[in-house]
């Protein structure tokens, strides 16, 4: 029946190529017209009149951004280096055969279900001198203790990593469990017939062997860093005065508060740059891997 | 089956489909789509109000608050707007009433204002801002002062103060006495408007005449001159006596501490009454009055919330648009409202004596119509009456940041004052 082989040919298009056609309309459209904006005179509404760059010499002039720049630079470090050392330990733990596995497993992935405006929220009681955890000492006996880090400009940055690190480690953990899992394990015999110990086990062929994962958690980690909001709002609201600021803040800050439609879409644009820093040099890696694999095989 | 003759079925759909409308057609009930940053507490509870009385004259109340800020229900207004529906009447303020009525077409209350006889009954400065370009386009609903200080009976007992501190030097030593009894001087919260409602407290106790130049005209020199280096000293001794975990909190976290005597001193807008009535605090728990002025006259900072009226094709929001106008320039309207926000009417005619208005109130409204006798009106900055939002944001920036860094002097900070505000000129 030739009807219903066309039919049955021309379905899959139909189902596939709306939805692409219109996530492509929406990511591509709508950030053309943000690179756009943030090149006129827009204020309140969208002014078509050309600016050139004036908008980006004074998002980079205000000390928003540059605060929000370095915040976003130590947060994205130490949020990436911690949530993948945490992840990696409770990985290596999970794998040493323990008998409540899948328990362990859900209890520490647990914190990703949360979201990140509830984390935010607890956390900042928690870190909050007078309700959380520095009372809670205090009370228990120890009246010098001091944790008022979510109150000093300097290190309230750091407790945005820590809820932030709580949240995403059991996301990592389950990653490199599928990895740590997926090591061949003729190589794993291999080596602990030539009388390797469980460190160098570790150092010299699991984790070797796993780099492709360490690379994808990494640049997943980053752009979790790059995007958050709603923890930073949640748990300091932009922190005491403006010190735990980040992008994300900053571009909703002037774009919808301020009415600075083009001097937001020009911190957009600056944000969108260095998420493209992050991920195109993990697309090229891929295709040089690729490559190498096709060279080698 | 019994089948109905197919005619009968059609004539009664065809009557089915009619009926509504020529129901709609005989009466239109006047509507009004309102939206507004008052969702809960006691400016929930007046627009609530509000809402009945209007659906009590006739008409179809319909309200969508924006809890938040009050940028977050310019947001929403901004979208309607864009999306060509805006509502028949929103909450505006200030500046923002002369830049948001270029965007899209407003309605010209001049008739209805004239036939109410209201300008002549409305201080200047809500005139000025009510009548941008030379129209009536919008309606004041209700005032506050801004500088008002509020002091928890409790703390003042422990301290032995009877009556509240006339200049910043007997509010400074008021203070130093709490701090030395144990009490946390000063009971404000954290967040960026608070900081800078702080700050301009303190510039309209030190000069009215400095603030009017400083912040509302933007003056360079004033910005830079003593008053303004004063008031950033003052605002540091602010700082030192607030809780130290009162970053990012709202004052409200702090009452039922302030209530008790732990906290002494708030400086806040008179809406503080409302918001103590609503918690349930009794006006025998604090004392209040106007926040100190070192040349011993008053002064009055102003916010005021108006209603804008945005033009709407349909007959029916045109109704509803006129009726609610009225409703808001009748002579009952400032008792109805103000007596469950703590703000003061409006109109300078209202009888204050009415048993509904506390001491409190009665102090405010008459300290308006002297400070508008002798011309100490001033428009308050934290509360974006006094600049647009661009402004104000980059001022209050700047001030957030210097109450939550110790280490950044005064001159430091009145430097980058003058320099945020060159910046967004």
């Amino acid at each position: 029946m030739t009807g219903r082989e066309r039919w049955s040919r021309i379905l899959p298009h139909l189902v596939i190529w709306p939805p692409i056609l219109v996530s492509c309309a929406y990511a591509l459209v709508f950030s053309a017209w943000t690179i756009w904006v943030s090149f006129t005179r827009s204020t309140l509404l969208p002014d078509y009149r050309w600016s050139g760059f004036r908008n980006y010499t004074s998002m980079l002039a205000t000390r928003n951004w540059q605060i929000a720049s370095t915040n976003l630079l130590i947060y994205g470090t130490c949020f990436v280096v911690l949530t993948m050392v945490m992840g990696l330990l409770l990985a290596v733990l999970i794998d040493q055969c323990v008998r409540a596995e899948n328990l362990f497993r859900a209890v520490f992935l647990y914190p990703m279900a949360v979201s990140f405006v509830v984390t935010g929220t607890v956390w900042g009681w928690l870190l909050n001198p007078s309700i959380g955890i520095q009372k809670l000492v205090h009370d228990l006996g120890w009246a010098g203790f001091r944790f008022d880090w979510v109150i000093d400009r300097n290190k309230a940055i750091y407790c945005v990593v820590i809820a932030g690190v709580w949240q995403a480690s059991g996301f990592a953990m389950a990653l490199f469990l599928a990895g740590l899992r997926s090591v061949e394990a003729d190589l794993l015999k291999a080596a602990q017939i030539d009388g390797a110990g469980a460190w160098r086990l570790y150092r010299r062929v699991v984790f070797p062997s796993m780099g492709p994962i360490f690379i994808a958690v990494m640049v997943m980690l980053l752009q979790f860093a790059i995007k958050t909001y709603d923890l930073v709002v949640a748990l300091t609201g932009g922190g005491p005065g403006l010190a735990t600021t980040v992008p994300t803040i900053v571009v909703y800050d002037f774009m919808f508060q301020r009415g600075e439609l083009g001097r937001g879409s020009a911190a957009a644009v600056m944000l969108l740059a260095s998420l493209a820093v992050v991920l195109v040099p993990y697309a090229l890696y891929r295709r040089w891997r690729a490559r190498r694999e096709a060279a080698h095989a | 089956m019994p089948t109905m003759p197919r005619r009968a079925v059609l004539a009664g759909t065809a009557a089915l489909l009619a009926g509504p409308r020529a129901l709609h057609a005989q009466a239109i009930k006047p509507k009004v789509t309102v939206i507004s940053q008052w969702s809960s507490g006691s400016d929930g509870a007046a627009i609530t109000a509000l809402g009945k009385r209007f659906e009590s004259e006739g008409g179809i109340w319909e309200h969508n608050p924006v809890p938040g800020f009050t940028t977050d229900m310019m947001n929403k207004l901004r979208a309607q707007i864009i999306a060509g529906d805006p509502p028949a009447a929103s909450q505006l303020k200030g500046p923002e009433i002369a830049v948001w009525s270029k965007i899209a077409p407003v309605v010209d209350l001049d008739p209805l204002v004239q036939a109410a006889g209201y300008e002549a009954v409305v201080p200047a400065e809500l005139v000025s801002l009510s009548k941008p370009y030379g129209h009536w386009i919008a309606l004041p609903i209700q005032a506050y002062r801004i500088n008002t200080l509020f002091v928890s009976r409790k703390a003042a007992d422990r301290v032995g103060m009877t009556k509240l501190p006339a200049t910043w030097t007997e509010f400074n030593a008021v203070a130093e006495k709490m701090k030395a009894a144990g009490i946390i001087p000063l009971a404000n919260g954290g967040l960026k408007w608070d900081d800078g409602m702080k700050w301009e407290i303190a510039l309209c106790g030190i000069s009215p005449d400095a603030y009017r130049k400083a912040i509302m005209q933007l003056d360079d020199a004033a910005l830079k001159g003593p008053e303004s280096l004063e008031a950033f000293r003052q605002l540091r001794k602010f700082a030192d006596w607030s809780d130290p975990g009162a970053a990012g909190q709202h004052y409200s976290t702090f009452l039922p501490r302030y209530m008790k005597g732990e906290l002494g001193m708030l400086l806040m807008g008179g809406w503080a009454q409302g918001v103590f009535k609503h918690a349930g605090f009794q006006l025998s728990d604090y004392m209040v009055g106007p926040a100190p002025q070192d040349d011993g006259k008053i002064a009055f900072d102003l916010n005021s919330d108006e209603f804008i009226f945005w033009q709407k094709k349909e007959k029916q929001f045109q109704e509803g648009q006129a009726l609610l106008a009225k409703i808001v320039m009748a002579k009952d309207f400032g008792p109805m409202y103000c007596q469950i926000t703590g703000a003061i009417p409006v109109r300078t005619d209202t009888n204050m004596a009415d048993p509904g208005f506390s001491d409190g109130q009665r102090e405010a409204a008459g300290a308006m119509t002297e400070a508008k006798a002798s011309n100490r009106i001033v428009l308050s900055l934290a509360h974006n009456m006094a600049q647009p939002n661009q402004i104000t944001a980059a001022m209050l920036d700047v001030l957030t940041e210097y109450v939550h860094n110790s280490s950044t002097s005064p001159e430091e900070g009145q430097k980058r004052l003058a320099m945020a505000v060159d910046n967004v000129r």
